[in-house]
């Protein structure tokens, strides 16, 4: 029989006190557990947040702005009036942009990497009603919205064609086929957003060159949206060489908005985890209470064992022993009720976040157990071997 | 080969000190069976205690095989608790969770020692649990828990084994049993014992019998070898 096995089965015939112990260690890793999964599932929903803002960076002319509405709906600024952007510095950010990509993922292939996406706005009567037209290249446009749905109708094809924001089309009454009038020019509703909840429920898209055309505005544009295409992009990069290099235009990082929202999802993610050492402590504590109880109970046998030859660094090795048992349990139920809190938690502190597992908070739920487990032991330990034979016996 | 020199124990301090031992010295022989009697509270097995190393003296020398082990540190002590000296206790002392084979075997597991489960069988047959061998102590009767706790004490061949009122907790048939068992091994194998109890009878069996009454050897009684013997067969 080997030291292990006498453990063993000491383990199996004190089933409820072990138990226990594994419950304190299980609501210890447990909650560490479960914070580390929400965390990460909510950085991972604002990662796809970010996605859904499209543009990394915006650039538009460095100044004067102008108030943009819809009748009497005032629907916030857009830099616009007579400073543009000249269509023909495209070229030229296209390749700031796409040089800084290359630079900071150390790639050598050709070929455009970043999406850029060049608008113009002008604002103009519908039906008596004031609307905003915007013109783009529907491609780009496309890459950039990603999550633009089309309710009715179809995407803008030609330069004959507009697609129309839900509540523009609601408001001044357009249907697929309806004509607008784009001063001398005329273009036909192909059409129907469906909802964003942003700015182009509001608007009207054409082909920016019909718009140029229309408004006698040929080689101006008002903004340019630029996707990067990736997290790891250097966008503040990017709009800095855009800055050094090309006067008149005011490069802006819309990361800078979600590295805002990712700083306070970090403070709330500190704020988690210094509750999580708390729980730990607590647990910790609750852990060594039980083996402490657990521990004392056993003085006797721990007398019985010395005295048929046991040293203490066996009766201590022995209790360790326990504590690994109670530790490795404790860290795989700790991982999976963990968890399974983050996947029924997660949902109601980030709304629709779906939490799942994430295996390498698997090894960290089972040392930190082992740790808690075998810290709870030590103290209970060393105190047993300390008592003297003779006085084990007579304390029962 | 045992060597109890002067030896006094004191429990507590000041007005409140009790005197569990005072002055004792006897010598005990190499394959001798003693049997150490006196009423409740004159400090036989504090004198048990302190010759096994459980518990120290206050002072006084107790030499075994020739070398003092009153003033031991733990480990060495672990050393002698591994192949001089065994006990048996009046309570049996086994661990409840292991069947009665794995606690014979549970001192050769602290010696490292280990595939020696024919030893351990060997001797349980001897104790005739030969068949209860895989049964836990719950399973088993006192008289047969008793005959564990001496296989158990008996499997590193000590020199001196320590019986701490053995047949105190078992009835009188079983006791004798236990007895004769104690009779047989110190005259078939020459192991030196040493008996605490407070049952007459019982202490007839050994050679010799120090009576101890608070705390001091009042007689040291010894007997002939051959009345003891009939009681063998």
């Amino acid at each position: 029989m080997k030291l292990y096995q006498m453990v063993a089965k000491d383990v199996m015939r004190r089933k409820r006190r072990v138990a226990y112990a594994i419950l304190g260690v299980v609501i210890g890793t447990m909650t560490v557990v479960a914070i580390l999964t929400i965390a990460q599932a909510g950085q991972a929903r604002i990662y796809g947040q970010l996605e859904k803002y499209g543009a990394n960076l915006q650039v538009i002319p460095a100044i004067k702005s102008i108030t943009m509405g819809l009748g009497d709906l005032s629907l916030g600024t857009v830099a616009v009036g007579e400073n543009y952007i000249g269509q023909d510095k495209l070229p030229q950010i296209r390749q700031i942009a796409d040089g800084e990509i290359k630079k900071a993922l150390k790639i050598q292939t050709e070929g455009n990497i970043a999406t850029i996406a060049p608008k113009l706005f002008i604002s103009h009567e519908v039906k008596g009603t004031s609307v905003v037209f915007v013109g783009i290249e529907p491609e780009e446009e496309i890459k950039i919205k990603s999550w633009w749905q089309v309710k009715q109708g179809k995407y803008i094809e030609n330069g004959k064609q507009a697609l129309a924001g839900t509540m523009a089309a609601e408001l001044l009454k357009l249907n697929i086929g309806d004509p607008v009038s784009l001063k001398g020019d005329e273009v036909t509703i192909a059409g129907i957003l469906d909802e964003t909840g942003s700015g182009d429920d509001y608007q009207i898209f054409v082909a920016l060159s019909t718009l140029q055309k229309a408004f006698n505005k040929e080689g101006l544009i008002t903004s340019i949206d630029i996707r990067a295409l990736c997290n790891a992009c250097p966008v503040e990069v990017i709009a800095d060489a855009i800055h050094q290099n090309i006067a008149g235009v005011r490069a802006v990082a819309v990361k800078q908005v979600a590295d805002t929202e990712m700083g306070m999802l970090e403070k709330i993610n500190r704020f988690m985890l210094a509750l999580a050492g708390v729980t730990l402590v607590v647990g910790g504590f609750g852990v060594a209470n039980t083996l402490m109880t657990s521990i004392h109970e056993r003085i006797k046998d721990i007398g019985i064992m010395r005295a048929v030859g046991a040293s203490r660094n066996q009766i201590i090795k022995a209790l360790i022993y326990e504590a690994i048992i109670i530790g490795v349990a404790g860290g795989i139920l700790g991982y999976g009720v963990g968890t399974l809190l983050a996947y029924i938690i997660g949902p109601l502190i980030f709304e629709g976040t779906i939490a799942t597992f994430v295996p390498q908070y698997f090894p960290v739920s089972l040392v930190l157990a082992l740790f808690i487990a075998t810290l709870a032991t030590l103290y209970p330990a060393f105190r047993a071997t300390q008592i003297r034979v003779a006085d084990s016996f007579r304390s029962l | 080969m045992l060597d109890v020199r002067g030896v006094t124990k004191i429990y507590g301090q000041g007005s409140a000190a009790v005197k569990a031992l005072n002055n004792v010295s006897f010598r005990v022989n190499k394959g001798d069976f003693v049997a150490i009697m006196g009423p409740s509270g004159s400090g036989k097995s504090t004198l048990l205690n302190i010759i096994g190393g459980l518990d120290r003296p206050t002072s006084g020398e107790v030499v075994l095989d020739g070398e003092r082990i009153d003033n031991l540190d733990e480990n060495a002590l672990v050393g002698i608790r591994r192949g001089k000296i065994s006990y048996v206790f009046q309570q049996y002392h086994l661990l409840p969770s292991l069947t009665a084979l794995e606690n014979v075997l549970l001192p050769l597991t602290f010696c490292g020692i280990h595939g020696k489960d024919g030893k351990a069988l060997e001797l349980l047959k001897k104790m005739g649990l030969g068949k209860r061998a895989w049964h836990k102590p719950s399973q088993l009767s006192g008289g047969e828990q008793q005959r564990v706790a001496i296989a158990r004490a008996l499997v590193n061949d000590p020199l001196l084994i320590l019986a701490d009122e053995p047949t105190g907790n078992v009835d009188r048939k079983t006791g004798r049993e236990i007895l004769d068992l104690f009779c047989q091994l110190n005259n078939e194998e020459g192991r030196g014992i040493i008996m605490v109890t407070h049952n007459p009878e019982a202490a007839e069996r050994a050679a010799e019998i120090i009576m101890l009454q608070d705390g001091q050897i009042v007689d040291r009684i010894k007997h002939g070898g051959e009345d003891r013997n009939e009681f063998i067969r």
